[in-house]
């Protein structure tokens, strides 16, 4: 292949990478710029240096977003991954009505975050809905999420592991089928135990897949804001609230554009540090091409 | 396969209950929201049985009569998700195109830049789009919606649809150009049909994430392109209590279609996120 990059394929990426400039780039880095000034709506920015992260960090609300953000997403990444993975394997050592069953576990995925929201509520509304009732039955106390704030944390995780297990599952599920089935025949011929071929095929050959599904996770997961908006609003009294709502609240309801563009832009420099082992192997692998 | 100690009358009743557990932590609460907008106010909160109940209409024909806007919002999200599909899958197969074919060291660092970008929050990009939408007048429009969700989709697209053109023979375009036929014309003649899969697989995506997106809605529309999930979280936030009926009536209208899509779809979304995840 030629170094020069014919002028045909770069017509062809244009319109994507036109896109993605003009959309993401762009704005990205004027946020970048935003966080170091002083600014609202109609208002002339000043240049105020670190300021705006200065304030931010001295922001109690601040830390307790942070906080909010990794229990959530390190509650629901871990279950959310364990499941997947005990379905992948249940899967695997054969169902009945498989293309079915898939279907259904499939289901999820279709399902917007609002209606995920009603379907949660409903099942888990104080006194009156199922999940509370059945709690109550068997003597646990309800789960009253919308004033106890770990409860709604605690909503707001299971909700987003039930919306986005589809993605984990299937992820898992692939590179679960792709490994070679002799692999099992020869180590049963060897007397392992099903613990054994575990724990020394299935483990180490599923690790590359687990680590991508949970980079992508823990990315993705970290951008949380529909649940939690909607399920709680941030609420009660701002205990609830993860990075992205902060951001929100801050540009959109106090007007402080300075303060949200700081919040911004640590948002994405979490995001670059969380997916850096991913971006360098990319890396290596994108320029193993050329 | 290993061998197992347990008894088979054991083995094949863990698996029933393996079975019927994924079965209702999937279909549960989709299937509970479904039969209870069927449900008379009454009959919702019931204590005497979830299927004991006399079904009707009246959660429906109240969505038609008191939200109008709902039905509106349904209209807006179909010509969104249709625009941002079109783009989408447009722009992804142009690129995908180019970056199975060509190969040098300008098109890698840009296939990187693709994937390295995705990794910012859509948040993140409200602030700075927001004065800009608004000054274009292009606030509660349906092209800035297309134009963000397909947006946030062609990186994926773009991967899903270089996976797919990478299976196609190259000495299929060759031998047209040697034929004589322009690089839009083996696009459209050659690998269009031949990536016919990966374009469904990438329509997927874009198509259940376009119909279900809640942040850009919310934040860059108010009345004129205000989309389905929108009306739904309004309905969710109405002062004078949740009316429940109407609420599910909405969810089950807004869910029952995408999910047909889904199932029906099934094979190419395993597809696409296998291309997609394990190879970008």
């Amino acid at each position: 292949m030629s170094a020069r990059t014919p002028l045909s394929a770069i017509a062809l990426v244009t319109p994507v990478q036109l896109m993605i400039g003009g959309i993401i780039l762009v704005p990205a880095l004027y946020v970048f710029w935003l966080s170091l000034n002083q600014s609202s709506f109609g208002q002339a920015a000043t240049f105020v240096g670190l300021a705006n992260y200065a304030k931010v960090l001295a922001d109690p609300y601040f830390w307790k977003a942070l906080l909010n953000t990794v229990i959530v997403v390190a509650i629901v990444v871990h279950v959310e991954l364990l499941i997947g993975l005990g379905m992948a394997l249940f899967f695997a050592s054969g169902v009945p009505f498989r293309p079915l069953l898939l279907a259904i576990v499939l289901a999820p995925y279709a399902v917007s975050e609002v209606s995920a929201v009603v379907m949660w509520r409903y099942l888990f509304e104080p006194d009156v809905g199922m999940m509370s009732r059945l709690l109550a039955t068997i003597g646990l106390p309800p789960i009253e999420w919308a004033v106890n704030p770990s409860h709604g944390l605690a909503m707001i995780s299971l909700l987003s592991i039930w919306l986005h297990l589809p993605f984990s599952f299937i992820i898992l599920y692939a590179a679960r089928l792709s490994i070679p089935s002799d692999l099992y025949e020869a180590a049963s011929i060897d007397g392992a135990t099903a613990w054994t071929s575990f724990r020394r095929i299935t483990l180490p050959l599923l690790m590359p897949a687990l680590l991508i599904a949970a980079l992508f996770r823990y990315i993705f997961a970290f951008r949380l804001f529909s649940e939690v908006w909607l399920m709680t609003g941030g609420g009660p009294a701002r205990s609830t609230e993860v990075m992205a709502v902060y951001l929100y609240l801050e540009a959109f309801r106090y007007n402080a554009f300075g303060s949200a563009a700081a919040t911004g832009w640590l948002l994405v420099l979490a995001s670059l540090l969380l997916a850096l082992f991913y971006l360098r192997r990319l890396y290596r692998e994108t320029f193993a091409r050329a | 396969m290993p061998k197992s100690s347990l008894p088979r009358l054991l083995r094949h009743l863990l698996k029933l209950v393996g079975v019927l557990a994924v079965v209702a932590w999937s279909l549960v609460p989709i299937g509970l929201i479904a039969m209870s907008s069927f449900k008379s106010d009454r009959d919702i909160f019931s204590t005497t049985g979830a299927f004991s109940f006399a079904p009707t209409l009246a959660n429906y024909q109240a969505l038609w009569s008191r939200w109008g806007d709902f039905f509106f919002g349904l209209w807006n999200s179909l010509l969104v998700t249709a625009g941002a599909t079109v783009l989408a899958v447009g722009v992804s197969l142009l690129a995908g195109f180019a970056y199975s074919r060509f190969a040098s060291r300008g098109l890698q660092a840009s296939a990187f830049f693709l994937i390295f970008i995705r990794l910012i929050p859509p948040i993140v990009i409200t602030l700075p789009l927001f004065p800009v939408v608004n000054w274009l007048g292009l606030n509660d429009t349906h092209f800035i919606l297309i134009l963000l969700y397909a947006t946030f989709f062609v990186s994926l697209g773009t991967v899903v649809m270089r996976t797919f053109i990478d299976q196609i023979p190259r000495e299929l375009d060759e031998a047209a150009m040697v034929d004589g036929a322009s690089q839009m014309q083996i696009i459209a003649r050659v690998i269009l049909p031949m990536a016919a899969q990966g374009m469904l697989a990438v329509s997927v995506f874009v198509i259940v994430y376009a119909w279900n997106e809640f942040l850009f809605a919310f934040i860059f529309t108010t009345t004129k392109a205000k989309t389905a999930p929108l009306v739904i979280s309004e309905m969710i936030g109405a002062v004078e209590g949740v009316e429940w009926g109407v609420l599910f009536a909405a969810s089950t209208v807004q869910l029952v279609p995408v999910l047909a899509f889904v199932i029906l779809m099934q094979k190419h979304l395993v597809a696409g996120l296998t291309a997609g995840a394990v190879k970008g």
